[in-house]
């Protein structure tokens, strides 16, 4: 069987035009996807039930015993986290936020590692974006800043720049200029028009030089900022001040180097002042496929996007304090969920340790890093694979991914309502 | 009155205790007040020994005197508007959050947010501050908008953040980003510090020692006099409005 327009349940492009063939419920062959998304869908070694570690074993449990064991967990803490979320569907997202409010924990999702900065940047000066279509239809200047899609998001640039049929542009390919912004000389970079390279840690001074030299200030830049030569900054000012439509595509290589949110503030800033000359947008390269659609949930649920803390039975927000890597570095918390996410390959070594004290509990499909320090796993199905479920693809739009194949694996939703279900009547009690 | 907290030797955990009921005022009508563990709601003698000498009609006579193992404590001292709270030792984030008047001394180091959108009083820290030092809140347009905050330590990054009003001085070193998104009051800092006064609209920023990664887009004026020193002025931030001043001893560009 071969089921059409798929969407691919991998990066923030969250590609709707894959096609998948399937034979005895297996996946077979994936036609249109970049290898990071064939790969996912071709995914083997599932676990095949919950775990649960039993001295130096594992022992398997039932769907039951599991939850029933999370929910006890959870509603015995005086700090639990709640963390992931980037990897599963809204639906379920929704569920999290009420258990977290119920049990008063701590709900973080991966944004405050990858672009929790550009979403702070947001919160002080807002954000001038558009979907990825608009770009695809107007843009003919593109600027990736710290991001290197063709490891990363490898469709971004045939889908919707450097690659892509555009609209009102009557030969894209030519019409399209691509500039890369990073520190390195990455495979995205062999692509562009134009290449300018930053040392580390320059970002911010190089963003602030183009915001001087466009509003004309150019005399008081130095002859170079951060390795740039103050040439080839008034040449990247001019060829953004006199494009059609630009459209700015930032990275981790903005969001997680020095100065962090204040980078994005920078960055979006530039674009405003390039807004008084043409048009242009700015947007984040979002990683997990869903991870802006945790973002999206948390918001119009608690009012944050996320590192949001229910102790005192209200929201607080206040990333730095209440997010993951923070609570677990000062070991803060006293026991944690883990929902679609890998903490445990990503997360510095002192979280980890305080990670390996408390129980921890994860909802994932696959062995992985984290793994080696859960007390319980309940293996789900995977969203867009074997379960259904809306997801927010990197420029806010939400996409319903479909399911290609059958299992018998409970989904995300589903196993986190019967643990929220399970707390509701321990608190009525 | 003198308000004597000693804290008691937690038994397992590292949660940290959100304490904003301790300032002074509350302890004008006694001392049965709560703090807060994580979701647990603990009564004050719970989590400290407490001990109260004479008695106060009103907060500016009151001292609260906090000793143990304080630096899991926060927002000890939020909205404060008079007396004195004295830490021996550490003190956790939030202390001072929103003080309008009175004094905090931290004998020891403070960690994140310490006097955090502070409008009026003093606070003085012996030790060295983490993060966001006398700063704004996530989002907010305005930080500290008055009152004196003094470390004679070093403090962490994004010092004095969206500053609008008062006096910071620091008598170390400031990380990365002091007085970033300034528009007004007054940030001085005696050791070096990196990339100060950031997208700075207003106010005035003093470093008497190096700074390091100076931003592109701050114009020279020349030299100043200023308290016995020779410093170099500044106007910036040009990517922003620019009518900011920064002056300091000496800058190395990252160029």
């Amino acid at each position: 069987m071969i089921v059409k327009d798929a969407v691919c349940p991998f990066c923030g492009c969250l590609c709707d035009d894959i096609e998948v063939e399937v034979e005895d419920d297996r996946v077979v062959a994936v036609t249109n996807a970049c290898e990071l998304g064939t790969t996912k869908f071709m995914g083997e070694k599932r676990l095949k039930n919950p775990i649960l570690r039993y001295g130096d074993e594992w022992k398997d449990i039932t769907y039951d015993t599991a939850i029933r064991y999370a929910a006890d967990m959870l509603l015995s803490a005086e700090r639990p986290l709640l963390y992931g979320w980037s990897g599963t569907h809204g639906e379920a997202q929704c569920v999290g936020v009420h258990m977290a409010e119920l049990v008063r924990g701590v709900i973080d999702n991966t944004s405050s590692v990858c672009h929790g900065p550009s979403i702070l940047a947001i919160q002080e000066v807002g954000h001038p974006g558009c979907t990825l279509g608009v770009v695809k239809n107007r843009a003919d200047l593109v600027i990736y800043w710290g991001s290197n899609p063709i490891d990363a998001h490898p469709r971004h640039l045939s889908r919707y720049t450097r690659y892509a049929e555009g609209f009102f542009l009557e030969n894209a390919f030519r019409d399209r200029k691509v500039i890369v912004v990073d520190v390195r000389k990455t495979e995205t970079a062999n692509i562009a028009d134009e290449f300018v390279r930053i040392k580390p840690g320059g970002d911010y001074a190089v963003l602030s030089a183009l915001r001087a030299i466009v509003q004309g200030k150019t005399d008081t830049i130095p002859r170079t900022v951060a390795g740039v030569t103050r040439e080839q900054l008034v040449r990247v000012a001019n060829l953004c001040k006199s494009a059609k439509f630009g459209a700015v595509y930032f990275g981790l290589g903005l969001t997680m180097t020095p100065g962090k949110y204040k980078n994005i503030r920078n960055a979006i800033e530039l674009v405003s002042e390039l807004s008084r000359h043409t048009k242009f947008t700015i947007s984040a390269m979002r990683g997990h496929y869903n991870v802006y659609g945790s973002n999206e949930v948390n918001t119009w649920m608690t009012g944050y996007p996320f590192g949001i803390d229910f102790s005192r039975g209200i929201a607080f927000y206040n990333p730095g304090e209440t997010t993951a890597v923070d609570i677990l570095a000062r070991k803060e918390c006293d026991a944690a969920l883990i929902v679609g996410s890998d903490p445990a390959a990503h997360f510095p070594r002192k979280c980890l340790e305080h990670l390996a004290d408390i129980p921890v509990v994860q909802l994932d499909p696959y062995p992985n890093a984290t793994t080696a320090f859960c007390n319980v796993q309940i293996p789900v199905a995977v969203t867009g694979i074997d379960a259904e479920g809306t997801a927010y693809r990197m420029d806010g739009v939400p996409i319903r991914t479909r399911r290609v194949l059958s299992t018998d694996y409970l989904s995300d939703r589903e196993v986190l309502s019967r643990m929220y279900a399970l707390m509701q009547e321990a608190q009525e009690r | 009155m003198k308000v004597t907290l000693a804290m008691k030797p937690a038994a397992k955990s590292f949660i940290s205790i959100e304490a904003e009921s301790i300032v002074p005022k509350n302890f004008l009508d006694g001392t049965d007040l709560s703090v807060w563990r994580g979701n647990r709601e603990l009564r004050l003698d719970e989590v400290f020994s407490v001990l109260v000498e004479g008695d106060a009609d009103r907060s500016e006579d009151v001292e609260v005197v906090l000793s143990g193992e304080t630096f899991r404590l926060k927002r000890v001292g939020e909205y404060m508007d008079g007396g004195r709270i004295t830490i021996l030792g550490n003190i956790g984030m939030h202390c001072g959050n929103f003080m309008s008047g009175g004094i905090i001394e931290v004998r020891g180091n403070a960690d994140g947010w310490l006097g955090r959108e502070m409008a009026g009083g003093a606070i003085v820290c012996r030790g060295d501050a983490a993060d966001y030092c006398a700063a704004g809140y996530r989002g907010g347009r305005k930080g500290m908008t008055g009152g004196t905050v003094e470390v004679f330590g070093s403090t962490g990054d994004f010092l004095a953040e969206s500053i609008a009003g008062g006096t910071v001085t620091v008598h170390g070193n400031s990380g990365d980003m002091a007085g970033a998104e300034m528009r007004g009051g007054t940030l001085v800092v005696h050791g070096d510090c990196r990339r100060p006064g950031a997208n700075m609209k207003e106010g005035s920023c003093y470093v008497y020692g190096t700074v390091q990664g100076m931003l592109p887009t701050f114009r020279k004026i020349g030299t100043v006099q200023h308290g016995g020193r020779t410093l170099i002025r500044f106007a910036g931030d040009l990517a922003n409005r620019g009518k900011g001043n920064l002056f300091v001893k000496d800058y190395e560009y990252l160029d």
